[in-house]
């Protein structure tokens, strides 16, 4: 029997309010994609100690803030005037939260570029140089992914970010022992020791964020918050201190 | 007096004869008689508040395991002669709660919501198959008087719909058919009018018609006289459809007041009313056949706030963000 039913039509009654969506989700991979490719700007900055280079990356922060305003600014007036329900209300509590994260991750590729003047004069050696160019390599290629799955609202990609940012993780930390080992050599100064140190974290941050804007696309595509692990541990005092 | 023999107190023949005389939307609360109204109260071990055992009732995913159940529906058709218009409806409605039912025009919730008062029997030809329980009594054997059903479960309608009187009578003409005492009158006036939140409003102008109030008031005036005679469920039927948003407001207001002394179940159109104000929510579509008929049925049955956040279905989705007509 051929059962036509109302919901295999294909009718769209909220044109407006989707293309709004979808303009905010455009609006964030393109932001992605920005702080992707200022990850890499930024590195080539840092290894061939190129000022002038670092100071474009720096200026061009303020074109991520007024894209990150701008799709904020859909973001509440969809709340305000659409009344979002169901995967419209999670796509936008999603992008709102996203916004931070991709604003943050390019508030870490200026804080990069701004060492770079700092570290004028330094010397860095070939193995400090190839761990800078790996968690480059890293943290790109997390962001890049956790954009991905936003945009395809691939759930399953999204839930392999967390392991595929221990890497990074990993090198970060062989990289602090790298830069400090450089500096008992007599390589570096302890000034630039420990500029070097900060970058290494905000490379490592970068692929923090990239990890929390996974566990939103599984919030986004599944409805189930991600678990934390400190909140689990909280709620469980909670319920022992309820009995 | 246990729930059966309260829903049998009334010869079925002569009731019926009082509301095939009404019309049909004043009908359910025109039928105000039934058991004397001192003794079924909204509490009390009299009448059908004697909880029933639930423990074997299975309830919907995330309802509150304490909650009484106050019907259950197993299996439910509703044919207009040949025709069937809803199909295959099962789902249980919690004691006080509110019970939102929405879907796409056709999709047979307003049919099904007349099934709780047997209003359907007013329609030649409907027929209801499959099992309503009230408070673990079929409602459509043969011996349960649709009169007192509709005392019990009281009807509000998408227009405020007073009778050609004053405010008082329009209040006092259920409790009146009822039996209770012209001395009790002003206080069952004056409880009712309060509970439905239009005392203040109305109290130096009783004798006025009640065709003077505004459309919002007049339309807690039917939740007044619904509630008049001391029901256990009101079923509301788009009861703000014709109001504005602050009369809206008031109405929820009120809903939610209510439920505390009366289980609830609301159509409506206004899925963000269903929102607010309801804890289950019931989402049918409707589905045509090769024919061209159209059959309404239940496709998911959730606590709101899942449905609005979460649902399971995709089509309850797509209706409720707006991806298909």
């Amino acid at each position: 029997m051929i059962c036509a039913t109302l919901h295999d039509m294909t009718e769209e009654v909220r044109t407006e309010f989707h293309q709004l969506m979808d303009e905010v989700r455009a609006d964030l991979v393109q932001m992605g994609g920005m702080v992707a490719e200022g990850i890499s700007a930024v590195s080539a900055a840092l290894l061939a100690g190129d000022i002038g280079g670092a100071d474009q990356i720096i200026a061009a922060d303020d074109e991520l803030d007024l894209l990150s305003l701008e799709a904020e600014e859909k973001c509440v007036q969809l709340l305000a005037l659409q009344q979002p329900v169901a995967v419209d209300l999670r796509t936008i509590l999603t992008d709102l939260r996203m916004i931070s994260e991709i604003e943050r991750s390019g508030d870490l590729v200026t804080n990069i570029a701004k060492a770079v003047a700092r570290l004028h004069g330094a010397e860095l050696e070939p193995r400090v140089r190839g761990l800078i160019d790996r968690m480059r390599e890293q943290a790109v290629k997390l962001t890049a992914k956790a954009m991905d799955a936003y945009a395809e609202r691939d759930a399953g990609l999204a839930s392999v970010l967390n392991d595929m940012d221990d890497v990074l993780d990993d090198l970060h930390n062989e990289y602090i022992v790298s830069v400090f080992a450089s500096h008992e050599l007599g390589k570096i100064s302890i000034q630039h020791a420990v500029q070097l140190a900060v970058v290494g974290r905000f490379y490592e941050r970068i692929g923090d964020h990239a990890v929390n804007v996974a566990e939103r696309v599984e919030f986004l595509v599944t409805g189930e918050l991600p678990e934390h692990l400190g909140a689990n541990r909280a709620r469980a005092r909670r319920e022992q201190d309820e009995m | 007096m246990n729930p059966e023999k309260a829903l049998m107190t009334q010869e079925p023949d002569a009731r019926a004869s009082d509301v095939s005389d009404a019309s049909d939307a004043t009908a359910s609360e025109v039928s105000a008689p039934g058991a004397p109204a001192a003794t079924a109260g909204t509490t009390g071990a009299t009448g059908v508040h004697a909880r029933i055992d639930v423990s074997g009732v299975a309830a919907a995913p995330g309802q509150r395991p304490d909650a009484g159940t106050v019907f259950e529906c197993a299996d439910v058709d509703v044919y207009y002669g040949d025709f069937r218009a809803l199909r295959d409806v099962s789902l249980d409605v919690a004691e006080h709660e509110v019970t939102a039912l929405i879907g796409p025009s056709g999709c047979g919730k307003t049919t099904f919501l007349r099934c709780f008062n047997r209003m359907n029997d007013l329609i030649e030809g409907a027929r209801v198959d499959g099992t309503i329980h009230y408070h673990g009594v079929n409602l459509y054997q043969d011996e349960v008087d649709p009169v007192e059903v509709r005392r019990r479960v009281g009807m509000v309608f998408q227009k405020p719909n007073p009778f050609p009187k004053s405010i008082y009578d329009n209040i006092a003409y259920g409790p009146r058919l009822a039996g209770v005492k012209r001395s009790e009158l002003d206080d069952v006036v004056e409880g009712s009018l309060t509970r439905a939140a239009l005392w203040d409003e109305v109290k130096d102008r009783l004798k006025m018609s009640a065709y003077g109030l505004s459309g919002g008031q007049q339309q807690r005036l039917c939740i007044a006289r619904a509630i008049a005679v001391q029901p256990d469920v009101v079923l509301m039927d788009e009861p703000c459809s014709a109001l504005d948003p602050i009369a809206t407001g008031r109405i929820e207001e009120l809903i939610a007041e209510l439920k505390n002394d009366y289980t609830i179940i609301i159509v409506t159109h206004n899925m963000q009313q269903a929102a607010r104000i309801s804890d289950m929510t019931a989402f049918f579509s409707v589905q045509a056949n090769e024919m061209g008929h159209r059959t309404g049925e239940l496709v998911e049955y959730a606590p709101t706030s899942l449905i609005f956040t979460n649902p399971d279905d995709p089509r309850t989705e797509a209706y409720i963000t707006g991806r298909v007509g």
